[in-house]
């Protein structure tokens, strides 16, 4: 069983924020969310390079909401950017420019677009050459930032601006792209998925990443009530409703074993679909039972093949 | 022609609105022509769009400097110099407000034009269609009517765009009620015909090159995004009923800007300036101690310090 040792219980998420308000970031933004929890373990003396995306607007002149550093860099290279943020933070250090015991992390910031799409051979080569850095992707599961565009992470039917709903289109038409196995073909020391609504599952991951040398990677469930059309005050239950469907696994790999850090009890997933608007064709006007079952027999594949692999 | 500047919040609507408008003008028979301001804009953030639509082709294109009625979804926004709702408005402007305040009492803080009509669309969109939806039919049908286009093709307008949306065919009733009341509720305007607009020639720059040392974009300052208070983005505001608390701090914990701070009862103490209102807060505490109280207007949507 897994188990939390640092974050047991709610009262102990740190009080300091490190993502100060006053962002344009829509309200309710569940991607904001999980950086502001992830930040808490971060803390300050960091580096975020930045991937073009909803998120560039965290630090867009003349207002930044970090007390440490941010790199902004195009979709394609933020991996890349902060390979040279590392290097550069090295020979500082090594002149004793940079005091050691600052302990200075570089982190990208990338949305799905970018992560696994554009930026997705800059990635592959930061951790092959096994960059000591923190990879976090905001997932939204769209190009968010220029008007929800169908990306990779896009999951299977979901309206997106371009991949519109009538009878002809049912939404998406692939199925998202597994981007955790695909980092963990890398063999990096250390991957975790994380969702907003999980705060101390969160954090614990974070603090344990931090015992590692090399790519700690993170992808976290965006839950984004402009994209997905939901009210924003139902960020967290529609990241909840994630977990519990099944549909968003909670795990780790370290130095590539998998562990599920949560068994979800598996709710129907029309309790999650039915939340969101980029999916009411699959319920309205008639009832796409087809797409509906696809949807829950990929979950349950998923979920027959973890709990057989833990076992 | 008739040129329309709208200007809203994102996510209310006014993309859509002016939308409706041209659609509606171009099934009324007219040539119409309608675009946002795309950039980054996000939830609760300004916005404008523009629909021009006339008799004869229209050539010009983009931004409306001088708008024959302005349509605005929110009267915060007034307040917001960073807005630049009332650039280019002429005394001849006919100007729609958004508010449940009369012209008159805007006008005790600000300079408008003589045509001023404010109703409280707002009030109608909570009354028949729920909390928080986007007033886009509703100010479709409001700069229709202003404009003097007849009800049937802004019905059809609506249902088109809405359904286009993905909206479900109650949500779309809804709003075509809504969007009727909120229609009859205005006077058409008598607008000034025919008048044409001067269109500046225009001059190409050559960007001089600067190295990137110069050119740029640096923040030297830490952490001062506080400076931007985005407190007037909401429409609600969650209320502490300090009794029903319990000090589980799981608001604290779900709060996505941090504005939420825990006292030394264990107590939540909310930052007005920049709460948001996504009321997550009020959603996620578990004795219902955090309520949605509706915010009585004037505030600034985006003030910078
Ligand atoms: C090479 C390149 N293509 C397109 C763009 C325009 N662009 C800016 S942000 C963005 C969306 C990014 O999507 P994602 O990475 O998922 O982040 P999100 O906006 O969803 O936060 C796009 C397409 C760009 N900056 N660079
Ligand atoms: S579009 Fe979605 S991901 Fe982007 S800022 Fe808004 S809520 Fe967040
Ligand atoms: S309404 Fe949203 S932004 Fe405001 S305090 Fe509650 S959770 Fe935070
Ligand atoms: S969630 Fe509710 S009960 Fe818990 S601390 Fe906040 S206001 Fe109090
Ligand atoms: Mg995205």
């Amino acid at each position: 069983m897994w188990q939390r040792e640092t974050f047991k219980k709610i009262k102990q998420i740190p009080r300091e924020e490190h993502v100060l308000p006053g962002t344009a970031l829509c309200a309710g933004c569940g991607g904001l969310e999980a950086l502001r929890l992830a930040a808490k373990v971060l803390g300050d003396h960091v580096v975020y390079v930045n991937a073009a995306g909803c998120f560039t607007m965290l630090a867009a002149y003349p207002y930044s909401s970090f007390k440490g550093s941010w790199l902004y860099t195009t979709m394609g290279s933020a991996p890349a950017g902060a390979q040279g943020i590392r290097d550069a933070l090295d020979v500082l250090i090594a002149k004793g420019r940079v005091p050691k015991d600052e302990d200075v992390k570089v982190i990208v910031l990338g949305g799905d677009g970018s992560t696994y799409d554009m930026a997705l051979s800059s990635t592959s080569g930061a951790m092959n050459r096994k960059l000591d850095f923190y990879y976090i992707c905001y997932d939204n599961e769209a190009y968010g930032n220029t008007g929800m565009q169908l990306s990779p992470a896009t999951p299977f039917a979901a309206r997106t601006a371009t991949s519109p709903c009538s009878l002809q289109h049912p939404g998406a038409t692939q199925e998202k792209k597994d981007i955790f196995e695909i980092w963990r073909a890398h063999r990096p020391p250390y991957i975790a998925t994380v969702a907003p609504r999980y705060p101390l599952d969160l954090a614990e991951k974070f603090a344990r990443a931090a015992a590692y040398t090399g790519p700690k990677m993170f992808l976290a469930l965006s839950a984004c009530p402009t994209g997905w059309g939901y009210d924003p005050g139902a960020t967290p239950e529609v990241a909840k409703l994630a977990v519990e469907t099944g549909l968003w696994p909670l795990k780790e790999a370290v130095n590539g074993v998998v562990t599920h850090t949560y068994i979800p009890k598996r709710k129907p997933v029309e309790a999650y679909l039915q939340l969101q608007g980029r999916f009411r064709h699959l319920f309205e006007p008639t009832v796409h039972t087809e797409a509906i079952r696809h949807i829950q027999g990929q979950v349950d594949a998923y979920w027959r093949q973890a709990i057989q692999e833990q076992a | 022609m008739v040129a329309v500047r709208f200007h809203g919040r994102g996510g209310q609507g006014a993309k859509t609105a002016s939308r409706i408008l041209g659609t509606a003008a171009f099934v009324s028979g007219y040539v119409a022509q309608d675009s946002p301001i795309y950039g980054a804009e996000r939830r609760g953030a300004p916005v404008a769009a523009f629909t021009r639509f006339g008799r004869d082709p229209i050539r010009e294109r983009g931004a409306i400097a001088h708008p024959d009625v302005l349509v605005v979804a929110d009267a915060s926004l007034l307040d917001d110099a960073a807005a630049h709702v009332l650039d280019g408005v002429t005394g001849q402007t006919v100007l729609f407000v958004n508010s449940s305040l009369s012209a008159d009492r805007l006008r005790t803080h600000l300079t408008l034009p003589e045509h001023v009509t404010t109703r409280d669309v707002t009030g109608v969109a909570l009354q028949q269609l729920g909390a928080r939806e986007a007033i886009s039919a509703l100010l479709g049908a409001v700069a229709a009517r202003v404009v003097g286009l007849e009800w049937e093709p802004v019905r059809s307008a609506i249902d088109r765009e809405l359904r286009d949306l993905g909206l479900a065919e109650p949500v779309l009733e809804r709003n075509l009620t809504a969007a009727r009341l909120c229609y009859d509720s205005v006077e058409p305007a008598r607008l000034p015909q025919g008048a044409v607009q001067a269109v500046g020639a225009a001059s190409l720059h050559h960007p001089a090159y600067e190295p990137p040392t110069k050119g740029t974009a640096r923040i030297a300052a830490a952490g001062n995004s506080v400076l931007r208070e985005t407190g007037g983005w909401r429409t609600f505001r969650p209320v502490l009923v300090a009794d029903r608390c319990n000090g589980c701090w799981l608001c604290f914990a779900y709060c996505p800007d941090g504005v939420i701070s825990m006292n030394r009862e264990d107590r939540p103490v909310v930052d007005y300036a920049h709460c948001k209102g996504c009321q997550i807060c009020v959603h996620e505490c578990p004795t219902h101690a955090l309520i949605a109280e509706r915010e009585q207007e004037g505030g600034v949507a985006w003030t910078a310090k």
